[in-house]
């Protein structure tokens, strides 16, 4: 009881120590914040009406960003089906998955945004190094949980092939696929909406997408057509959450 | 005839256990007949038994099944496997797949590697495990994922899938062990029935003596890892069998098994 009332009171110094420090080293300037009002009023009413000539662009940027997030989500889920492997417990030996591992996890704490930066420096604008960036990124994560799902499964009836005299390829089809499936496809589908939702962005450093369309319209003060963006990027992203939130009820 | 199981001085010690699971044990089974491995939790009834199954390795001593030494090493060889069945206490069925898929996982022993990974069973694996199906009395059940399946029904699956192997020796840990009394006896009834049918030795662990009795031919009792009495069930008396039990020392075991 006492540690835990030591822990708590450390934690809130700690956490008030931050605050405090944070205050102080950076130029937040209240009367800035406050003299500054009006000013966003007056870019908030430029936003409206919302410009709905742009229906077009919406239209074809948002269809850029589906295709990005689905060839990426495809490359990122080829990927990680050998790492995840790799990575896992069950199918590799310990001088494979730690390494394997520590990789992904490194994979993991770059940016989507840094990546997607670097692939437009290597292979140019347009849609192509937004994809590339989306696989890579998200084969730390879904590496991880497909390595996480094989290690998830029953021992006993792989065990039971292996009794049974079945190989190791018939004991991965027929013991290991079948516990694994669900969790797989649950995870798939969650790594594909956080894609589509990190790849809105991805435009705006010109690597494809309706982010394209969001950096256009804002540099060029064309604020009532970059709140149409805003609005069907909105959209998107709490209709593709509704759809993949009843796909994934259907896994379990 | 050769013995469907010819064990010689066998030891072994699980990693990190102070006490060895089995000491010295030989053994020999012959073909044809039912044999039940009676004795407390702990006495190295499943040790033994996945011994048999060729999946226990790093053990010292000789050991044969039917006719075929076993590598204390190396796994034996698919069709090696094939041949000896087990079922398993605790089922060890792939839950969302149904229940014909389990029985036809007991083939992939009797495939060519390819088959078996790509899953298309001959019009002989079908028969097998039909039959197999039919034998357990669980002919309407084929189509029922097996999470959805009482806990007799899945043993009966179980044993179906060790049917459809047609191996020549059955081994079973603790079979009935979750089954009511009425249930367990119909289920070891069926089991024998089918092994005798198919001429397979079968060897099963129990820690219930009235099922021993009933269903062995022969009583092997074990304890601390030892076998203590080899004898045909006629001969053997229940004090013998009681006996396995004497001491307080084996009551913390039991109920820390429990407990977990």
């Amino acid at each position: 009881m006492r540690a835990r009332g030591f822990a708590s009171f450390t934690a809130a110094v700690l956490f008030a120590g931050a605050v405090l420090w944070s205050l102080a080293t950076t130029d937040v300037e209240l009367r800035r914040l406050v003299s500054s009002g009006p000013r966003i009023a007056d870019f908030l009413g430029r936003m409206f009406p919302p410009d709905p000539t742009v229906m077009e662009e919406i239209v074809s940027g948002s269809a850029e960003t589906l295709r990005i997030a689905i060839l990426g989500t495809l490359g990122a889920v080829l990927l990680s089906v050998p790492l995840g492997l790799l990575a896992s417990e069950t199918m590799s030996p310990p001088a494979v998955y730690r390494p394997v591992r520590i990789l992904l996890a490194l994979i993991r704490a770059i940016p989507l945004i840094l990546v997607a930066m670097l692939m437009v420096g290597a292979v140019g604008l347009g849609p192509l190094p937004g994809i590339i960036a989306v696989a890579f990124h998200a084969t730390g994560m879904l590496a991880k949980f497909y390595s996480e799902a094989i290690d998830g499964v029953a021992r006993a009836p792989i065990a039971a092939l292996e009794s049974a005299g079945a190989g190791p390829l018939a004991r991965l089809r027929y013991a290991i696929w079948p516990q694994m499936a669900p969790v797989v496809a649950r995870d798939t589908i969650f790594r594909f909406e956080l894609n589509l939702r990190e790849s809105l962005i991805l435009g705006v450093v010109g690597a494809g997408g309706i982010g394209f369309y969001i950096q256009t319209y804002v540099r060029s003060f064309q604020y009532d057509k970059a709140a149409s963006v805003t609005i069907a990027v909105v959209v998107m992203v709490v209709a593709i959450e509704a759809f993949n939130g009843a796909l994934r009820r259907r896994f379990s | 005839m050769t013995a469907a199981a010819q064990i010689d001085d066998v030891s072994f010690a699980h990693s990190g256990a102070d006490t060895s699971a089995l000491e010295h044990v030989s053994l020999s089974l012959p073909v044809g007949e039912i044999v039940a491995l009676f004795g407390p939790s702990g006495a190295g009834k499943t040790t033994l038994l996945t011994l048999l199954d060729g999946r226990l390795r790093h053990w010292c001593g000789r050991v044969s099944i039917l006719g075929a030494s076993l590598d204390p090493d190396h796994p034996p060889l698919r069709a090696c496997r094939a041949d000896t069945g087990f079922v398993f206490q605790e089922f060890a069925l792939v839950e969302r797949s149904n229940v014909l898929r389990n029985v036809l996982n007991g083939r992939l022993g009797r495939m060519s590697p390819i088959r078996a990974f790509f899953g298309t069973p001959r019009e002989r694996d079908l028969q097998v495990a039909k039959t197999a199906l039919a034998d357990c009395g669980i002919a309407d059940l084929e189509d029922r994922r097996v999470d959805s399946l009482s806990g007799g029904q899945r043993q009966r699956v179980s044993i179906a899938r060790c049917l459809a192997q047609e191996p020549r020796l059955i081994l079973a840990d603790e079979p009935v062990s979750s089954l009511d009394p009425t249930r367990a006896a119909e289920v070891l009834t069926l089991l024998t029935e089918a092994a005798l049918v198919r001429g397979a030795t079968v060897v099963f662990s129990s820690h219930q003596p009235d099922l021993a009795r009933r269903f062995a031919q022969r009583i092997v009792g074990m304890r601390d890892g030892r076998v203590a009495f080899d004898l045909p069930t006629s001969e053997l008396s229940e004090a013998a069998m009681a006996d396995l039990y004497r001491d307080a020392a084996q009551m913390p075991a039991i109920s820390l098994r429990v407990a977990s």
